[in-house]
C-alpha cells in the first residue's frame, strides 16, 4: 500500500512536470556553423521559441567550413554522443550518415506529399537508399556574378560560353588597367578544399564531362570532354583572367575582391547577392548583375548543387522536439525571412512567385531553371574520400602547370574506383 | 637501517603513481591504436564489418603515392626548420646571454612568439601573407600593389612560408635550451683564454660550442620531434594545398582518420609516425645519453 502511493506520487509529479512546461522549457540542441549573416538566424530561433515557449535551442556554433564543420560532427556522431538533438547536413552528407546511422531516417515525419512542395534537387540530395535523412533549407546553386557597370561600359552582354567570358574579360582588362591596376577578370573558389570540387564540377560538366559515369559506378575524369576543361581552368581562367591567388580562395576570400571592386566576374552561391548589394560591405552596390554560369561550345550550363539539410541526431533523446524545430524553421514563413534577410535561396518551390522575394531578388524569376538543374556531387557514403582525390587532382593540374593532366587524371580514376568498388561491395 | 630491497620497495611506490598514468594515457592508447591499424574499418561502411587484416593497412601505406609524398615533404620541413630554429636559437641564446642594459625585456620579447598558440599564429601570418592587404608584400613592395605575390598559392613559396612560419615560431625555444647549455659554462674558463690571448671568435669555436655539444643536441631532439608531428600551421595555413604541396604526414593521417572516416588506415599512419618519432628519440637519447654520462663520469 505503501509502496503504491510511493508510486502514484512520483507519477503524479511527473505528470505535474508536464503541465508546468512553461515555466521550464525543454533544452533543445542544435549543432550548426558560424553563418554568414548570424543576426538573421538569431532573429529566426527567437521567432522560433516565441512561437513554442516551452522549447529552448542551445546553439553550438561550429567553424565556417563544411570541412571542419564536418569533422567535428561526425567525431561526436561517432562517440554516439546524445547530448545533441539536431544537426544541417551539408547536401553531399546524407549517404555517409545515413550509411553509418548517424542520421534518423524521417520518412514518417516528412511523408511523400510534404515532399513535393520542395525543389526535386534537394529532396533527391536529402535521400539515400529509397529514405529521407533531411529536410532542405535552403537551396544552393552555382551562379555568375558579374560587373553590370562595366560590361555596359564595353557594349557586352552577359557571356553565353567561356570563351565569351575570358574574352569579355581581357578586354576590359586591357581597357581599364591604366586607371584600375587591381582589377582581375575572374574570382572564384580555387583553394584545395571542397568547394574546389563544386567549381570544376561546372567547368566539366558544361563541356560534356563528368566526375563519374552517369551511373554513377566508375570515375570519369580521364575523358577527353572532361579532361579539356580542366586544361582550359588552367590555361585560361587561373594563370590568365584571374591572378593565382585564387589558389588560395574559399568562398569569403573570393567574394572579398569582387565587392571591393576588384573583379569583374565572379562565381558564387545565391548568399552572395544580399552581401554584394548590402554598402556595409560592398562597394559595388547597384553595380551588380546575376546569371546564368557559362558553357563551352558544345555543352550546356552546369551549376554545382549546394545547401543544406536539417537532420536529426540517431542518438538523441528529443526527436519529436527537433522535428518542431525543424517543420517551424522549413516552413514557408521561414524560408521567406531567410531569402529577404539573407538572400537564401528557398527550397519551397512557392516562394519563386512571392512579391516581397522577388522584390528582393529580382534574379530568383532567371534563375529559377538553375535551381532546378543544378548537379549533385557524386553521392555514396565514401563521398569524403572521393572529395579528397578529387580536391588533390584538380588542386595539382592546377597549381602545377607542368603536370600531365592525362597522367594526374588516370590516377585519380584508379583511385576513385577503388573506392567506389569497396563501397559497391564488389572489392573485397 | 634500511635493506636495499626495502629501499627498492619504496622506490617502487613512490613511482607507482606516475608509472601508471604513463599506462593509463600513453602505454594503453598507443597500443590500442596499433591493434585498430591491424584491421580494415570504415565508419561510413558498416557492411564492411571491420575484418582483421594484419599488416595489410601497412603494406598498403608503403605503395600509397600520397602518403609518400606527405612523408618526403614532412622530412623537408624537419630538415629545414630544425636546421634554421637551431642556428638562429644559437644567435639569441648568445644575445640574450651577454650582460646588457635592458636584457630581462630583450629576454622576454624574445620568447612572445614561442608562447603565441599556433593556431592564432598561423591565422596572423596568413593574413600576412595574404595577396591584397598581406604586411609582407607591403614591406616588399610598398605602393607598387601590381608587383604583389599570393605567397601562398604557388606550392614552392607557400612550403617555404610554412618553414618560415614554424622557424619564426620556435627559434627562440631552441633558443632558450641552448641559453640553458651556455648558463652552465664557468666563467673562469673564459678568463683564462683571455689571458692567453684568445680572440672572441677563437673562444667560441674552442670553447663555448665544445662545451654546448649537449645543449645543443637537446634542442636539436625537442625540435626534430616537434617539427615531425607539425599539423596546426598547415591546418590553419593551407589545409595541404596547393596541389598537396604543403600536405605533412600528420595532416595526411588526420584527414584519412578524422574527414574520411578511414579508422585502420588513418591509424595506421598515426602509428607510424609515432614509430619513427619514438626511433628518433631512442636514436638522439643514445648520443645525447652517452654524451652527458661521459660529462658526468670525468
Amino acid at each position: 500500500m505503501l509502496l503504491l502511493t510511493f508510486v502514484s506520487a512520483i507519477h503524479e509529479s511527473s505528470a505535474g512536470q508536464t503541465r508546468n512546461a512553461n515555466t521550464v522549457p525543454r533544452v533543445l540542441r542544435f549543432v550548426t556553423w558560424k553563418a554568414d549573416q548570424p543576426a538573421v538566424w538569431d532573429k529566426a530561433i527567437q521567432r522560433f521559441e516565441h512561437a513554442y515557449p516551452h522549447i529552448r535551442v542551445e546553439r553550438e556554433i561550429a567553424p565556417h567550413s563544411s570541412t571542419a564543420y564536418h569533422d567535428l560532427l561526425t567525431q561526436k556522431l561517432k562517440n554516439r554522443d546524445d547530448s545533441f538533438d539536431l544537426f544541417l547536413m551539408d547536401v553531399t552528407w546524407p549517404a555517409e550518415f545515413a550509411a553509418a546511422g548517424w542520421a534518423l531516417p524521417l520518412d514518417d515525419y516528412f511523408p511523400r506529399n510534404a515532399r513535393e512542395k520542395f525543389l526535386p534537387a534537394t529532396i533527391a540530395a536529402s535521400m539515400y537508399a529509397r529514405r529521407i535523412y533531411g529536410v532542405p533549407s535552403r537551396i544552393d546553386s552555382g551562379m555568375l556574378y558579374y560587373r553590370k557597370d562595366l560590361l555596359e561600359k564595353y557594349g557586352f552582354s552577359p557571356p553565353a560560353t567561356w570563351h565569351d567570358l575570358v574574352h569579355q574579360a581581357r578586354t576590359i582588362l586591357e581597357g581599364e588597367h591604366p586607371t584600375h591596376p587591381l582589377l582581375r577578370g575572374y574570382s572564384g573558389q580555387f583553394q584545395q578544399y571542397e568547394g574546389l570540387v563544386c567549381d570544376m564540377l561546372e567547368f566539366v560538366g558544361s563541356h560534356n564531362g563528368s566526375l563519374l559515369t552517369e551511373d554513377g559506378t566508375r570515375s570519369n575524369l580521364a575523358a577527353p570532354e572532361s579532361m579539356q576543361a580542366v586544361r582550359f581552368v588552367r590555361e585560361q581562367i587561373v594563370q590568365r583572367i584571374a591572378t593565382a591567388a585564387v589558389l588560395t580562395y574559399q568562398e569569403p576570400e573570393s567574394l572579398a575582391v569582387f565587392v571591393q571592386g576588384k573583379a569583374v566576374f565572379h562565381r558564387n552561391w545565391p548568399y552572395a547577392w544580399g552581401l554584394a548589394n548590402d554598402p556595409r560591405h560592398s562597394k559595388i552596390v547597384g553595380a551588380v548583375g546575376v546569371t546564368t554560369l557559362p558553357h563551352f561550345a558544345h555543352g550546356s550550363s552546369v551549376s554545382a548543387l549546394g545547401g543544406w539539410l536539417y537532420g536529426i541526431s540517431a542518438y538523441s533523446h528529443h526527436p519529436d522536439d527537433a522535428w518542431t524545430f525543424i517543420a517551424f524553421m522549413t516552413s514557408p514563413a521561414m524560408q521567406k525571412h531567410f531569402a529577404v534577410h539573407a538572400s537564401l535561396a528557398p527550397a519551397r518551390i512557392a516562394l519563386y512567385a512571392d512579391p516581397e522575394v522577388l522584390r528582393v531578388n529580382p534574379q530568383y524569376t532567371a534563375l529559377f531553371p538553375v535551381f532546378q538543374t543544378s548537379r549533385p556531387r557524386p553521392r555514396t557514403p565514401v563521398y569524403p574520400i572521393i572529395s579528397h582525390i578529387l580536391q588533390r587532382y584538380f588542386s595539382r593540374v592546377l597549381a602545377f602547370p607542368e603536370t600531365d593532366i592525362v597522367e594526374e587524371a588516370q590516377e585519380a580514376d584508379r583511385r576513385i574506383n577503388w573506392f567506389l568498388e569497396l563501397a559497391a561491395g564488389t572489392r573485397f | 637501517m634500511t635493506t636495499p630491497t626495502s629501499d627498492q620497495t619504496t622506490g617502487w611506490i613512490m613511482v607507482l603513481p606516475a608509472l601508471a598514468c604513463v599506462a593509463v594515457f600513453s602505454l594503453y592508447p598507443a597500443m590500442d591504436s596499433f591493434v585498430l591499424s591491424l584491421y580494415r574499418l570504415y565508419v561510413t561502411l558498416p557492411g564492411l564489418e571491420a575484418s582483421f587484416i594484419g599488416f595489410g593497412n601497412y603494406e598498403q601505406l608503403f605503395q600509397d603515392p600520397v602518403a609518400h609524398q606527405a612523408f618526403l615533404t614532412t622530412l623537408g620541413f624537419v630538415l629545414l626548420s630544425t636546421t634554421f630554429e637551431i642556428l638562429l636559437g644559437t644567435g639569441i641564446a648568445l644575445v640574450i646571454h651577454e650582460r646588457f642594459k635592458g636584457r630581462g625585456w630583450v629576454r622576454g620579447a624574445v620568447l612572445i612568439p614561442w608562447a603565441i598558440p599556433t593556431v592564432v599564429a598561423s591565422q596572423m601570418w596568413r593574413f600576412l601573407a595574404n595577396d591584397q592587404y598581406g604586411a609582407i608584400n607591403f614591406v616588399l613592395f610598398g605602393d607598387r600593389v601590381n608587383a604583389y605575390i599570393p605567397w601562398l598559392a604557388d606550392p614552392w613559396t607557400a612550403f617555404g612560408v610554412i618553414v618560415m612560419v614554424d622557424v619564426w615560431k620556435t627559434s627562440s625555444f631552441a633558443g632558450l635550451l641552448v641559453l640553458a647549455g651556455l648558463q652552465v659554462i664557468p666563467d673562469g674558463i673564459y678568463d683564462a683564454a683571455r689571458i692567453d690571448g684568445a680572440t672572441a671568435w677563437q673562444r667560441f669555436w674552442h670553447i663555448t660550442l665544445p662545451l654546448l655539444k649537449p645543449a645543443l643536441l637537446a634542442a636539436l631532439l625537442f625540435r626534430t620531434i616537434d617539427a615531425f608531428r607539425v599539423f596546426d600551421l598547415v591546418f590553419v595555413m593551407t589545409q595541404g594545398g596547393p596541389g598537396d604541396a604543403t600536405q605533412v604526414i600528420q595532416f595526411y593521417g588526420y584527414k584519412t582518420l578524422f574527414t574520411e572516416g578511414r579508422v585502420g588506415y588513418g591509424t595506421t599512419i598515426s602509428v607510424t609516425v609515432f614509430v619513427a618519432t619514438l626511433l628518433l628519440s631512442l636514436l638522439y637519447l643514445l648520443t645525447v645519453g652517452s654524451k652527458l654520462l661521459e660529462r658526468e663520469r670525468t
